[in-house]
């Protein structure tokens, strides 16, 4: 150990940054558990019955309906055609694939305050009535480029010589796809399609501005949360918490599942690392 | 003759605007092992993705049985191609990757299981059929790609440097087993390499390849005793290659001057003029001190480098008259020093002519692929590489 010497203040700051970033959540985790409804220390005991209320009240179903049909929804629309877009653009040999490629991702740059104007005005200009449908075309909007990074990106790391290798042995462009490339690549496709629906699930800012008459659950805290502060309001979060911490857990296990498949395989594909008893020819 | 398996006519290719191939045509007969040789970038490869469908060229046809296949792709074509790497599916086994084709030809499964073993055994792989690709060694990953090609009884099988991958031992045992498959199957074969020791070890026929253009078609002999230029002398096995000038020619002999001296050779129809001589190194006789036992005809010489390979000794040997160096291979357990005056001769039947320009004093320099690998350019004789361990021989 011959690094620089830690200084105190270092390690200070790092536990208020530590703090600064948890804190709030912890605190919002405890009193979803508080027995009464006060939302300060001290604490004066714990019980589910915050929980119970979520679970029996109507309008929060119906909310948490709301969302995951919208979330699923979403996660399979970018499913289906981020997939399409990125393996297209991987596998083109066009002069506009760079700039095609830039323009489907470019978007993760735009202000969710931008988009959300942006898709109202245009909603209202076509006259397409506000509803879940125009929650979830512009959560596509939003999730999409996240989606098309990751599949690019996986796609872009498999050997184009096994999709040759398909082809010469008499498969068609989509054989090929489906019998050499999605067995490949399809755990990272669903990984990416559980974060678009982690993305959509809890997504407000765009949301506020083209949903209409119905409710997600982000809209019910939020419109809760403007009368008075309802204790249920930290069960909900805690549970949303959950919930999506539960989504982008699957999403990392099963990118690492995949990557470690690829390289033990690519690993042993490589042939200077000939190991074991040699078959003998004589 | 009979009509050739595959007929090349006229391709020309280019990748952009620069050409990779120059008009070439080429017959390729039934069952014949026929192999494209040349250094890395004279479009060998091209040539070969060009059969397999892979690529389109921009001008001429491609016939397979008398069929004009130019515009197939490569889905629809009875060729089938050993990729460089082994492009195991990683996501099947040995089985599934073999009846690969077979699966997509939608043949029966009855059927696929004894083509399949029937293909396994070929390449010496039976019970292997539940192995997955990261289980299985460089070389058996390779036969199993063979295997895989050869199920689906192509009119023709290209084999793009299939064993440029493997370590030299895997490659010199896979040699003998394409060999040995080429004979079993009676397939047609291409196979391309830069490699001319396993060019001249696999091929009846070689085509040697230089910037996109065809440079000798031949069988390895014809080609290694009459190389129809300079590079493919060089590139094809060691040679010296020296400037002369033919003085006279006629009756089966010709007379020749390097230098001062005169030569008189076996040899038919030289024309007079400036030409190359190629001396293959092992037809160089190397002889003590300067007429001591060489004949009037023989050339002085000081050994400049000196190594004992096992057969015989290398040598390098300057020319005092020509400003000239001859590599010489000779058999037997003495040798000469370095530093010490010898007298060169050859066999006069052993060299070959090639035209030279009036202005051209020294051979172009040897392609890159000549000093790649010099320890096995040598007829393959000497098989060791410097930059790899040795692996331990058994059995």
């Amino acid at each position: 150990m011959t690094g620089t010497r830690r200084s105190p203040i270092t390690g200070a700051f790092t536990v208020a940054g530590l703090v600064f970033l948890w804190a709030p959540l912890l605190l919002v985790f405890l009193f979803s558990f508080h027995s009464t409804g006060s939302l300060t220390f001290p604490f004066e005991g714990f019980s589910t019955r915050w929980y119970d209320e979520v679970f029996s009240s109507g309008v929060i179903r119906s909310a948490a309906e709301n969302s995951l049909i919208v979330a699923t929804s979403t996660a399979l629309l970018t499913l289906l055609l981020g997939t399409l877009a990125a393996y297209g653009l991987t596998r083109s040999s066009s002069r506009l694939r760079g700039p095609l490629s830039l323009l489907f991702f470019l978007p993760i740059t735009l202000p969710g305050l931008f988009v959300g104007v942006a898709l109202l005005v245009a909603f209202t200009r076509v006259e397409f009535s506000l509803s879940l449908l125009t929650v979830t075309i512009a959560h596509l909007v939003y999730v999409f480029p996240f989606f098309f990074l990751v599949a690019r990106a996986a796609l872009e790391r498999l050997d184009p010589a096994l999709e040759e290798t398909a082809a010469d042995l008499g498969a068609s462009r989509w054989t090929v796809f489906r019998r050499v490339t999605l067995p490949q690549v399809w755990p990272v496709l669903v990984g990416a399609a559980c974060l678009a629906f982690a993305l959509s699930f809890d997504e407000f800012v765009i949301t506020f501005f083209v949903i209409g008459p119905d409710s997600t659950l982000p809209m019910y805290i939020w419109s809760s949360l403007r009368r008075t502060i309802d204790p249920s309001i930290n069960a909900i979060s805690s549970l949303l918490l959950a919930f999506t911490m539960l989504l982008f857990v699957v999403t990392f296990l099963l990118t690492v599942w995949s990557e470690r498949r690829r390289r033990g395989r690519s690993l042993a594909e490589d042939p200077l690392v000939l190991t074991g008893p040699r078959e003998g020819t004589a | 003759m009979t009509e050739p398996r595959v007929r090349l006519e006229g391709i020309t290719h280019r990748f952009g605007s620069e050409p990779v191939l120059r008009d070439i045509s080429l017959d390729i007969a039934p069952s014949e092992l026929l192999t494209l040789l040349g250094p890395s970038g004279c479009g060998k490869t091209t040539l070969l993705r060009i059969i397999a469908g892979f690529e389109r060229p921009s001008e001429g046809r491609v016939l397979i049985d008398g069929e004009d296949i130019t515009s197939l792709p490569a889905n629809k074509r009875p060729t089938n191609l050993v990729f460089q790497r082994p492009t195991l599916f990683p996501h099947l086994d040995v089985f599934a990757n073999v009846a690969f084709g077979l699966q997509v030809a939608r043949v029966g499964r009855g059927e696929q299981r004894e083509r399949v073993a029937e293909a396994l055994a070929l390449v010496r792989l039976e019970g292997y059929e539940r192995r997955r690709s990261h289980e299985l060694s460089g070389g058996q990953m390779q036969r199993v790609a063979l295997a895989r090609a050869l199920v689906n009884r192509p009119a023709v099988l290209l084999l793009d440097e299939p064993l440029s991958a493997l370590d030299l031992k895997i490659r010199l045992e896979m040699e003998v087993e394409l060999r040995r498959v080429h004979r079993e199957t009676g397939a047609t074969f291409v196979y391309v390499t830069h490699d001319q020791r396993e060019a001249m070890a696999l091929s009846d026929r070689l085509v040697v390849m230089d910037a996109g253009r065809v440079d000798q078609v031949g069988t390895p002999t014809e080609v290694y005793r009459c190389p129809a230029s300079v590079f493919a002398a060089q590139f094809v096995g060691n040679a010296n290659v020296l400037p002369v000038e033919v003085l006279e020619s006629g009756n089966g002999d010709a007379v020749l001057r390097l230098g001062s001296h005169t030569r008189r050779i076996d040899y038919q129809d030289a024309a007079t003029g400036p030409a190359w001589l190629v001396l293959r190194p092992e037809a160089v006789r190397v002889t003590g001190a300067f007429g001591a036992n060489g004949t009037p005809d023989s050339l002085p010489g000081v050994v400049r480098d000196a190594a004992y390979r096992g057969t015989g000794f290398s040598y390098r040997i300057e020319l005092s008259e020509l400003d000239a160096h001859v590599k010489a291979e000779t058999r037997g357990a003495t040798g000469h020093e370095v530093d010490q005056p010898v007298s060169i001769d050859w066999d006069s039947d052993a060299c070959w002519l090639l035209p030279r320009g009036e202005e051209e004093t020294a051979p172009p320099a040897p392609t890159a692929g000549e000093d790649l690998r010099p320890a096995d350019r040598d007829r393959g004789e000497e098989i060791e590489e410097p930059d790899r361990p040795k692996e331990e021989t058994k059995g």
